[in-house]
């Protein structure tokens, strides 16, 4: 019955819609803001370790990217909201496509670890010498302009957008997963020599995969800084990578809505759970430990997986 | 001049304590497939155990070093026997989160007895070398002669005895030690707890010169990593080039730009050796 979900898209995104709806009236809205906004960057993260095969553990430096090009254009140029997220996701995609060219060209080991490096650089880069742009350790407080309803300064209309913004991009990562182009990136993952052996310059599809991912991120990353109204280091801190590859495991890899399902769980534990965890960096540790050795397929995973073997209960009878 | 000289052995310096902390990870690499992040823990965990010693009780330097080896023998041999040798073989991303996830809890179990701030620990020697206008603490000439005596030490290990020659063929081509009918496995469990005893004296002769703190593991550790990317994972000779090299960049860019600029420019120069020669791994 949890298959069925996923094989329709649009199931899959009524689900999500409501799911969100409910769960933010059921709260509070500004804080599921930000889980939704989250879930985008799972998203994004997934895309390259869940569907591509590879653990980037420095992706913070696309938010980063991203939330440093909507607040930079915001503050310095013009606070137009749209134009900023715009420039936020162009920012990021741009970091991806230049840097890229390097990563991409290194797997496994190698992958994680360089960009891991490159994302101490950004946040050196962001942190110290370019300080003046943006904002150093202070980082910036932004405003942005209003048009009638369209104000960013409503959490109500944040919520909403935002809502429709984690639509979308579930929307557009189901596309490309399902799409032939989903089927050579699964294809990659399980052995890239035979897709090579075809015919396939599986380099180039890495590549735009990996911009692809990154400008999702940013995405998240622009719209992480509209809702807290301001930028600052910690959106692009190499510590914080471990969350999002947490909440990917926590929710299953492989799978956009085992990423939504992941990223809400893990923003529910530490927003909810971290009050009451004096030890929270052990807490994570030991979870960790525990999904990676008896819970890889994670918790949407886990779900299909029991849905399946009910269905095959019922259909034997 | 005497700024370049003395540039030149800050560098050594750094170089050497990189040297020190790379190799186990390079070995661990190389060997066992595995990137360990649980290294940066046992180095932090050998300078907090000279903390405990030499400090607190008032011991000495010694006393200490000897406890920070006391303590990261057992524990890495732990570590090694219930989580990475749970992981061999398999995905190369499991170990990396699961070795993060001890980083982690060790780094969390660090702050909750010592605390969160920084501890400072005195120069040991505390002696000033000077030569004409050249001065440096004796300390420092330590680190750069242990690295030294180390990497020669761990050559004649790797060509002299048994157990390195074994480990040495394991790198190149493990099933064939295999079928000869030895545990591979015994043998790199060994080198890895010889790695991390490696990184927990690295802690102990960099911990004088900066300050403790308990996430001090994590950045070092990606240093090391550059190290072991720019130099070859598993290659030991590699890894001795690229850590003194680093640790000439990492001075003189500190000496001559900015002192925080130093670590992102070490990275830097591991893009730009990944642009030219890409790893295969």
């Amino acid at each position: 019955m949890f298959d069925s979900v996923e094989k329709n898209p649009t199931l899959t995104l009524i689900c999500v819609a409501l799911a969100f709806l409910i769960y933010g009236y059921a709260t509070s809205l500004p804080k599921i803001t930000d889980f939704m906004i989250f879930c985008i960057f799972v998203i994004a993260f997934d895309l390259l370790y869940g569907h591509m095969g590879q653990l980037s553990f420095g992706h913070m430096l696309y938010l980063g990217a991203g939330a440093y090009g909507c607040g930079m254009f915001a503050y310095h140029i013009y606070p137009d909201p749209f134009l900023s997220i715009l420039a936020g996701v162009l920012l990021g995609a741009l970091v991806a496509t230049l840097l890229g060219t390097l990563v991409v060209k290194t797997s496994q080991a190698a992958f994680a670890l360089s960009n891991l490096a490159l994302n101490e650089v950004g946040a050196y880069l962001v942190l110290s010498p370019w300080h003046k742009w943006t904002g150093g350790e202070d980082g910036l407080s932004l405003f942005f302009n209003k048009y009638g309803i369209i104000n960013f300064g409503e959490s109500t209309f944040r919520f909403y957008f935002c809502l429709c913004s984690l639509l979308l991009v579930v929307f557009l990562v189901l596309s490309l997963v399902r799409s032939p182009y989903g089927s050579l990136l699964k294809a990659i993952k399980e052995n890239e020599v035979r897709v090579k052996f075809l015919g396939y310059n599986t380099y180039l599809y890495k590549y735009i995969t990996f911009i692809i991912s990154g400008a999702i991120a940013a995405f998240a990353g622009a719209l992480m800084s509209i809702n807290l109204s301001y930028t600052n280091t910690s959106l692009i801190a190499p510590t914080r990578n471990v969350e999002v590859i947490f909440a990917a495991l926590m929710g299953g890899a492989g799978s956009v809505i085992g990423a939504v399902v992941g990223g809400a769980a893990f923003m529910t534990i530490s927003n909810y759970l971290a009050v009451y965890l004096i030890r929270w960096e052990m807490f994570l540790g030991f979870a960790l430990l525990i999904f990676v050795f008896w819970f890889r397929e994670g918790i949407w995973g886990y779900l299909s997986k029991a849905g399946r073997a009910l269905e095959k209960e019922r259909s034997n009878r | 001049m005497t700024n370049f000289v003395q540039s030149i052995l800050f560098g050594l310096t750094i170089g050497g304590i990189l040297y020190i902390i790379s190799i186990g990870l390079s070995l661990t690499f190389g060997a066992m497939g595995i990137v360990n992040f649980a290294h940066g823990l046992i180095y932090a965990v050998g300078a907090y155990a000279l903390y405990t010693v030499a400090t607190l009780l008032g011991t000495g330097f010694i006393a200490g070093v000897l406890a920070a080896l006391a303590v990261s023998i057992p524990l890495s041999y732990v570590i090694e026997r219930f989580v990475i040798r749970r992981l061999y073989g398999q995905s190369i991303d499991y170990a990396i989160i699961a070795t993060y996830a001890i980083l982690l809890i060790g780094a969390d179990l660090l702050k909750w007895v010592y605390g969160a701030s920084p501890l400072p620990i005195s120069d040991p020697i505390g002696v000033l070398w000077t030569f004409g206008s050249l001065s440096m603490p004796v300390f420092r000439l330590v680190i750069i002669g242990s690295s030294v005596l180390i990497f020669f030490g761990l050559q004649l290990f790797f060509k002299k005895t048994l157990v390195g020659k074994i480990v040495v063929a394991g790198l190149q081509d493990r099933e064939a030690v295999r079928s000869l009918g030895i545990n591979v496995e015994k043998h790199f469990a060994i080198v890895f707890v010889m790695g991390s005893a490696l990184a927990a004296l690295g802690g102990v002769l960099y911990a004088p010169l900066s300050t403790l703190d308990p996430y001090m593991g994590f950045q070092i550790l990606i240093l090391c990593f550059a190290v072991v990317i720019v130099g070859g994972m598993g290659n030991l000779k590699g890894t001795a080039v690229a850590a003194f090299a680093l640790g000439m960049v990492h001075a003189l860019t500190a000496a001559y730009i900015a002192s925080s600029a130093s670590d992102a420019m070490v990275y830097v120069v591991m893009a730009a050796v990944l642009v030219f020669r890409p790893v295969e791994a």
